[in-house]
C-alpha cells in the first residue's frame, strides 16, 4: 500500500491552469488550419493568463495563513500569490505585445505554449517549498525562457542570445544544485523549514558545508535575478532576442528570482542571517554600480534597459537585504511598479523597432515623442519612474527600499542608493531628451521604412496598462503596501 | 561493508563540478561546453547521492533522478540551438558568437 500524499489542487490552480493553456496551444498547433493558428494560440494563452490571474486572486483571498501543502512541497500563502499576479498580468501583456511582432508565422503557436508555460514554471516557482521544487521549477522556466529567446531565427542575434543564455542559465542553475546538494549534506534536510531547525538544532551555523552551499544558491539565485556580478548574460541576451520576448523577461523573470531569494534567505538561513545580509548588500552595491555606470554609455536602447534592470535589481536587493518585514513589504511592493516600468518601456521599444525595422538606439529615437505622442509620454513616464522622481511608483518603491535600510541601521546603503539614482538620471532623462528636443533635421533620420505601419490597437493598450500601473502605484500606495504587508507576512521573519 | 567516507564522494564530486565549470568558462565549442554543463551537474548528482547514503535517507536519490531528466531535457534544448546555428551559418566557436557585443 503506497503512502500517497493528499494533494491541494487549488494551490496549484495557477499552474495547472497556464499548464493547460499551454498544452491546448501546442494541440492548436497542428490541429487548427495555418491562418486561424495564429488567432487562436493567442487566445488561448491570453485566457490561461487570465485564468492565473483569477486563481491566484482567489488564492491570495482564500489563504491568510499560509501553509505548506502537498507533502510538504509546495506553499499557499499569499507572498507567493501575490507573486503570481504580477507574473500573469505581465505574461498577459506579453501576449498582446507579440501579437503584431514579425515572426514566422510557422511556428507561432509553438512560441505562445512555451510563453503560458513558462509562466506556469514561474508560478510553481514563487511556491517552492524544498530545494528539489525550487530546483525543478527554476529549470521550467528557464528551459522555456532560452527557446524563447531564440524563437525568431530570422532575426540577427536571436540564436545567438538563446545559446548564450542557455550556456550562463545553465550554469547559473549548475551552482544552484551543486549549492543545494551542500546544504543538504550539511543539515540531511530538503525542506527550507527543516534546513532552518536542523541548522538551529545541530548548532551548524557555522557549518563550512552549509556556507558555502548558501553562497552557491545565492550566486544561482543571482544569475536569474541578474544582479551583479552575475550579470554578464543580461545585455547581450536582451538585445538579442525579441523584444516581447525581453519585456517579459525583464519583468517576470526577475519578480520571481527575488521573491524567491527572500523566501528562500528567511525561511532556510535565518540562523546565517548575519553572513547573508552582508553577502546580499555586497551584490547589491556591486548592481547598483555596474548597471549604472554602464547604462552611461550605451547607445543601444535594448541594452541601456538591460543595464536599467541590472540597477533596479540593486535597488530591490537593498530590500532583500535588510532581512526585516519592512524589507519584505518593500520588495513586495517595488516590484508592482517595477514590472510595468520595465514591460512598458521594452513595449514601447518594441513599437518603434517595428516602425524603424532596424535596432533602436538613441539616435534614431530622435522624433519620437512628437510622431507617436501616447507612446513618447509613456515612455517618458517610465523614464521617470525608472529614475525614481515622484508621481510614479518608482519613487515610493526607491523610498520604502532606503527606509528598510535606515531601519536596519545602514545610512551607507542609503547614501549609494541616493548616489546611484542621481547618476541614472542622466540616461533616463537622455531617453526622453532624444524623443523630443533633437533639433529638426535630426527629425528626418528617422523615416519610416516602408511608410507608416498602422496603430497597433493591443500594443498601445499593453502600454497603457503598464502606464496606469506606474501612475496609479503611486497614488494607490496605501492599498498596495497593505497587499504587500499581509503577503509579507507570510514569511517567517 | 564499508565503503569510502563520504567527503571522498564530496572530493570527487566537487573536483567534476570544477572541471565542468572550468570547461564551461575555458573551452570554445559550444559542444564541449554543453558536455561541461553536464558534468557540473554530475558532480551535483554525485554529491547528492553520497549525502543521500550519509544521512540514510531516500531525498537525495529522487532529486538526484529528477535532475537527471533535467539535465537531458537541457542538452535537448541546446543541441537544438547548436544545430541551427549550424544550420544558418556559423563557426561553432563561442568566440565568434559576437554579434552582440557593446
Amino acid at each position: 500500500m503506497i503512502h500517497r500524499p493528499s494533494v491541494d489542487w487549488f494551490a496549484l490552480a495557477p499552474a495547472l491552469i497556464l499548464l493547460g493553456a499551454s498544452g491546448l496551444a501546442l494541440l492548436e498547433a497542428v490541429l487548427v488550419p495555418r491562418g486561424a493558428r495564429k488567432v487562436v494560440a493567442a487566445a488561448t494563452t491570453a485566457l490561461g493568463f487570465l485564468g492565473g490571474i483569477v486563481a491566484a486572486i482567489w488564492l491570495y483571498v482564500d489563504s491568510v495563513h499560509g501553509e505548506r501543502v502537498i507533502a510538504n512541497a509546495l506553499y499557499r500563502d499569499r507572498w507567493a500569490a501575490l507573486a503570481i499576479v504580477i507574473v500573469c498580468c505581465v505574461g498577459l501583456a506579453s501576449v498582446a505585445v507579440s501579437w503584431s511582432e514579425r515572426m514566422s508565422e510557422r511556428h507561432i503557436a509553438e512560441y505562445y505554449a512555451l510563453l503560458a508555460a513558462a509562466g506556469a514554471g514561474m508560478a510553481f516557482f514563487v511556491g517552492a517549498a524544498n530545494l528539489m521544487t525550487l530546483f525543478l521549477s527554476l529549470e521550467w522556466f528557464s528551459l522555456c525562457l532560452y527557446v524563447m529567446c531564440a524563437v525568431d531565427s530570422e532575426l540577427e542575434g536571436s540564436l545567438e542570445a538563446g545559446l548564450k543564455y542557455l550556456i550562463v542559465g545553465s550554469f547559473g542553475s549548475a551552482a544552484l544544485l551543486f549549492g543545494s546538494a551542500l546544504v543538504y549534506g550539511a543539515t540531511g534536510k530538503l525542506g527550507f523549514v527543516e534546513i532552518a531547525q536542523a541548522t538551529a538544532t545541530g548548532g551548524l551555523s557555522h557549518d563550512a558545508l552549509l556556507v558555502v552551499g548558501l553562497a552557491l544558491v545565492l550566486a544561482g539565485l543571482g544569475f536569474k535575478a541578474s544582479a551583479a556580478p552575475f550579470h554578464m548574460w543580461t545585455p547581450d541576451v536582451y538585445e538579442g532576442a525579441p523584444t516581447p520576448v525581453t519585456a517579459f523577461m525583464s519583468a517576470a523573470t526577475k519578480t520571481v528570482a527575488l521573491v524567491v531569494a527572500l523566501r528562500v534567505l528567511v525561511t532556510a538561513f535565518p540562523q546565517e542571517a548575519r553572513l547573508w545580509t552582508w553577502a546580499v548588500a555586497g551584490i547589491a552595491v556591486a548592481s547598483l554600480a555596474i548597471g549604472n555606470l554602464a547604462a552611461l554609455v550605451q547607445r543601444d536602447v535594448k541594452r541601456m534597459l538591460a543595464y536599467s534592470s541590472i540597477s533596479h535589481a540593486g535597488f530591490m536587493l537593498i530590500a532583500v537585504a535588510t532581512g526585516t518585514p519592512l524589507g519584505g513589504r518593500a520588495l513586495m511592493y517595488y516590484l508592482i511598479p517595477y514590472s510595468a516600468i520595465a514591460f512598458g518601456g521594452f513595449a514601447v521599444v518594441a513599437a518603434r523597432e517595428r516602425e524603424l525595422g532596424v535596432p533602436v538606439t538613441v539616435d534614431n529615437l530622435a522624433g519620437f515623442g512628437w510622431e507617436r505622442p501616447f507612446l513618447g509620454i509613456s515612455m517618458t513616464l517610465f523614464m521617470l519612474g525608472s529614475a525614481g522622481l515622484p508621481f510614479t511608483g518608482g519613487f515610493v518603491g526607491k523610498f520604502y527600499a532606503f527606509s528598510a535600510a535606515y531601519d536596519h541601521g545602514w545610512i551607507w546603503l542609503v547614501i549609494v542608493g541616493v548616489v546611484a539614482t542621481i547618476v541614472s538620471l542622466y540616461y533616463y532623462l537622455g531617453v526622453v531628451r532624444a524623443m523630443y528636443m533633437r533639433p529638426a533635421e535630426e527629425l528626418r533620420l528617422a523615416a519610416v521604412a516602408g511608410g507608416s505601419p498602422p496603430r497597433e490597437a493591443l500594443l498601445q493598450a499593453a502600454v497603457g496598462a503598464a502606464f496606469v500601473v506606474t501612475f496609479g502605484s503611486f497614488f494607490a500606495v496605501q492599498p498596495l503596501i497593505e497587499l504587500a504587508r499581509h503577503a509579507a507576512s507570510s514569511l517567517p521573519f | 561493508m564499508l565503503g569510502p567516507s563520504v567527503a571522498w564522494y564530496l572530493g570527487v564530486a566537487a573536483f567534476l563540478f570544477g572541471t565542468g565549470a572550468l570547461g564551461v568558462l575555458l573551452r570554445r565549442n559550444p559542444l564541449i561546453v554543453l558536455l561541461s554543463l553536464e558534468i557540473m551537474l554530475n558532480g551535483s548528482n554525485l554529491a547528492l547521492i553520497a549525502f543521500s547514503r550519509h544521512h540514510g535517507n531516500g531525498d537525495g536519490q529522487i532529486f538526484a533522478l529528477a535532475v537527471m531528466a533535467v539535465a537531458a531535457s537541457e542538452v535537448v534544448v541546446g543541441l537544438g540551438l547548436i544545430v541551427a546555428l549550424n544550420r544558418k551559418r556559423l563557426a561553432l566557436d563561442v568566440d565568434k558568437l559576437s554579434t552582440l557585443r557593446g
